[in-house]
């Protein structure tokens, strides 16, 4: 099974996600992307509704049916565009390794 | 989470019909009922604002709370006559094709419940044959070697009362070099046991709660019972049909009606019986050989039953309450409203109310697209499916009913699931809690903004009507395939839902046929008529679906299975069977994708004088480019007109959206060579067309292809060029003067 994994250069894509984490996209960063949103069910990241619209908690899907949602404590956003940001940081740590948090402060909170 | 869920037994009614609901209501002692007129579901604090009526009717309670259990999985049941027994020594025979051998233990054929037989596999996937007394088990036979997923055996299991003796026989009907999966074993029973042959039960038995238990799953064909021990090669040429044992007590033939819930005994006591929550029938048996795909026409090639632990048909809860609608109601959605004490816990069992038998026509009526809100009953596309968030573009957001739905997966499933053990899910049923069918609830796939489906999104268009004073009455799926196109006389226009998916064969003839009659049809929504459904004439409240050779499928029906068991019909998309879209709406399904939505711009063809009453006020070529779905009114799933599929050659194009984002992309059905090319950036195939045309006899047809169309009418409260546009053409369809 043949899988894009991330590469060093895709690097070049974070700032574009930071800018605008929904919508038109490069190339390079859709290929980011279908590698972080696809993957295994069991333990992907989800948005649990707090407030409809207006307040969500950070979840993780279990493996199977009848399982509980778990939720990651202490994580919630107001702005849905800023937990896109936080769990695009999140997931590129689980790919990589690599924390690259700092791109939030660059160019994440001015654009929420 | 959900603590109240409820049903009620019909879907759509008339004033002054019974209404019966049955709930489950847990952490209360009482619930209250109030019956509304439900208006916009859409509680978006960007959106209109959320709004139901109440209704004056007297319901009674409150009522006292209860819990009602769901149990899941499917099996066959035969209940013998008064006094009837077998004596002496008897064989208990099967073919199975197991799908989950090894997980747990799963029964094929138990005998009595207390004191009986019970053929089945193990724990390990191994055919077993026990002997049961008092409920527990006094011994048993077991072979040694697993059976493998997906290959044919029979397995036979004899029992000697008058040597205590059980023997099992396992033999693959079809060997490999180097693979042990057959083998038999013999035991003897630690006590003798007086077997209880007034029930026999197939891919399930009797648990210590008496309910049925240790389901099984895969597919059995052709059990029967003799008396004796004839030879394993005798048993199972007898289970091939290729030579008949004479001592024969039951032999029970799968392929006898089909089409529904019963089986016949073609042995001398005829034990027929009965198979309960819809397991798989119409699937290719042992005998298949691809000489025939329909099982019409050879069913001795589809004798087998595919079971599965996960199937549901009817949850079989008991009423709670039943009222009477006011005789005057005005046709619309409404809805029992169940609520208690705790704010939180509320739950709403939602219905159409169509017009008086007598009662004055409204020019406009809203055919409720309730097949296709079964088709999605529970759907958990964004628990089961990963690459459902690649296709959102976004991260998934977890509505409280969906949190429900991961933790009570007993509520069913959907068109769009996989049972346990892999096969797609051809049935899905509204006698069970459709926690989804609910106003105020969050989709998985509903776009950038307000993220609603199918019911809940559908009330932008109801919304729309009460906030133009337009007069409109409400039909469901169910009358046209009840009435055919009967139950549309005397309507001027007749208005789609956002996304009217899934049509049997009825239902489309209905549209058609009122289309050719000179009615009026406005198509609002997007991947509309794109597969076929089913209905079943004795078992209500269920829908048939299989998905044959292509389309958007998150599973495949397997070959030889492509024909419907409820009608005998080929299943798969309108368009492979000779009826795409296109023929009667100009437009059919071409892409999806559920980020952001496209704005439409108008063609050379919005300057044509035919449609100068489209856009009467509508001054700018850009339409929509705003909108609670999305952001714009082209998006989520989106139609083309094609004239080589159907689109009638005077069909005028009047705008289409240009570009989408490269979530979007093209249908499998129409990408015939794969290249780099087909998505929302790149191919002009993927976009929405405005469409309107005339018909011969004085009707039209407006279109507009797009699931998100509804939500940018509700955009700034209804006021915006696309409700504008809707009301345009509501107003002029209206007119009965011909086009």
């Amino acid at each position: 099974m043949s899988r894009y994994s991330l590469q060093e250069e895709d690097k070049q894509y974070i700032d574009e996600f930071m800018k605008k984490p929904i919508g038109y996209h490069s190339p390079g960063l859709q290929r980011v992307l279908n590698v972080m949103r696809g993957g295994d069910v069991n333990g992907k990241y989800v948005l649990v509704i707090l407030e409809p619209y207006r307040r969500w908690a950070l979840g993780r899907l279990p493996a199977r049916r009848g399982e509980p949602i778990s939720l990651v404590e202490g994580v919630e956003y107001t702005c849905q565009l800023q937990a896109e940001r936080d769990v695009f940081i999140r997931r590129w740590r689980d790919l990589t390794g690599e924390d690259i948090s700092d791109a939030l402060n660059r160019e994440g909170s001015a654009n929420a | 989470m959900l603590k109240i869920t409820a049903y009620s037994s019909r879907i759509s009614y008339r004033p002054g019909d019974e209404v019966d609901v049955k709930v489950s209501a847990v952490g209360m002692k009482s619930f209250s009922a109030a019956l509304k007129r439900i208006v916009q579901g859409d509680i978006n604090p960007d959106g209109p604002g959320y709004r139901e009526d109440a209704v004056p009717c007297d319901i009674g309670g409150p009522f006292t709370a209860r819990e009602q259990k769901i149990l899941t999985g499917s099996y066959g049941r035969v209940q013998t006559s008064a006094g009837f027994a077998v004596a002496g020594s008897v064989t208990v025979a099967a073919l199975i094709w197991p799908t989950l051998p090894g997980v747990a233990r799963q029964a094929i054929v138990s005998v009595g419940s207390e004191s009986g037989l019970r053929l089945g596999l193990d724990e390990k996937g191994r055919a077993t044959f026990e002997a049961v007394s008092g409920g527990r088990r006094v011994g048993h036979a077991t072979t040694t070697a697993a059976c493998r997923m997906k290959a044919w055996y029979a397995i036979i299991g004899t029992f000697r009362p008058e040597t205590s003796e059980l023997e099992i026989e396992q033999v693959p009907l079809q060997r490999f070099r180097g693979i042990e999966d057959s083998g038999c074993a013999k035991a003897t029973i630690s006590e003798s046991i007086d077997v209880d042959w007034s029930e026999i039960l197939f891919a399930a038995e009797r648990g210590s709660d008496g309910a049925p238990a240790s389901f099984y799953n895969g597919k059995i064909e052709a059990p029967f019972i003799c008396s004796g021990q004839p030879g394993p090669d005798d048993v199972t040429d007898h289970l091939k049909g290729a030579k008949k044992l004479e001592a024969v007590i039951a032999d029970w033939d799968f392929s006898h009606d089909i089409a529904h819930d019963t089986f016949a005994d073609c042995g001398p006591h005829s034990l027929c019986g009965k198979l309960f929550n819809l397991p798989h029938r119409a699937v290719s048996g042992f005998a298949w050989d691809g000489s025939t795909y329909r099982w019409d026409e050879r069913p001795e090639h589809y004798g087998a039953v595919h079971f599965h632990d996960d199937d549901l048909y009817d949850a079989m809860w008991e009423n709670d309450f039943t009222f009477r609608l006011p005789e005057g109601l005005k046709s619309g959605v409404y809805a029992v409203h169940l609520t208690s004490d705790d704010e939180a816990s509320e739950y709403y069992v939602v219905f159409g109310v169509k017009a008086a038998k007598n009662a004055k026509k409204s020019p406009v009526v809203f055919v409720m697209p309730t097949a296709s809100y079964i088709a999605y009953a529970n759907h958990r596309l964004g628990l089961d499916v990963s690459e459902t968030e690649i296709g959102a573009g976004q991260l998934l957001q977890i509505d409280k009913h969906h949190s429900f739905l991961q933790e009570n997966p007993q509520y069913g499933l959907s068109l769009y699931e996989v049972h346990s053990d892999g096969s797609g899910v051809f049935y899905s049923s509204r006698l069970r809690p459709v926690v989804d069918i609910q106003p105020k609830v969050q989709g998985f796939i509903g776009g950038l903004g307000s993220n609603i489906w199918q019911f809940n999104a559908d009330t932008h268009i109801l919304g729309f009507f009460e906030d133009r004073g337009l007069d409109y009455d409400v039909l469901t799926d169910e009358d046209l395939e009840a009435d055919g196109v009967e139950a549309l006389a005397d309507y001027q226009v007749l208005v789609t839902g956002s996304h009217p998916e899934y049509t049997s064969t009825r239902m489309l003839d209905a549209y058609r046929d009122y289309s050719e009659r000179g009615g009026r049809i406005m198509y609002l929504g997007g991947n509309g008529f794109y597969w076929r459904i089913t209905y079943n004439s004795k078992l209500p409240g269920v829908i048939e679906c299989r998905r044959s050779e292509s389309g958007i499928r998150g599973w495949e029906p397997g070959t030889g299975n492509y024909y419907h068991q409820f009608t005998g019909e080929l299943g798969g998309l309108w368009r492979r069977i000779g009826r795409a879209p296109q023929q009667v709406f100009g437009v059919g399904m071409t892409a999806q994708g559920f980020d952001l939505s496209s704005p439409y711009v108008k063609t050379d063809h919005a300057k044509d004088p035919r449609a100068a009453f489209i856009f009467e006020g509508v001054a700018g070529d850009v339409i929509g480019d705003f909108g609670l779905n999305g952001g714009a009114a082209a998006g989520n799933e989106i139609d083309r007109a094609d004239f080589a599929l159907g689109t009638p050659p005077n069909a005028l194009i009047v705008a289409s959206s240009r570009v989408h984002t490269d979530i979007y992309l093209m249908t499998p059905e129409d990408l015939l060579d794969p290249t780099p090319t087909w998505s929302g950036t790149q191919s002009d195939l993927i976009r929405s067309d405005m469409t309107f045309f005339e018909t011969s006899t004085g009707g039209a047809v407006f279109s507009t292809g797009s699931i998100a169309w509804a939500a940018s009418m509700a955009w700034n409260k209804y006021d915006n060029e696309v409700a504008r546009i809707t009301e345009n053409v509501v107003r002029r369809f209206s007119n009965p003067a011909k086009f």
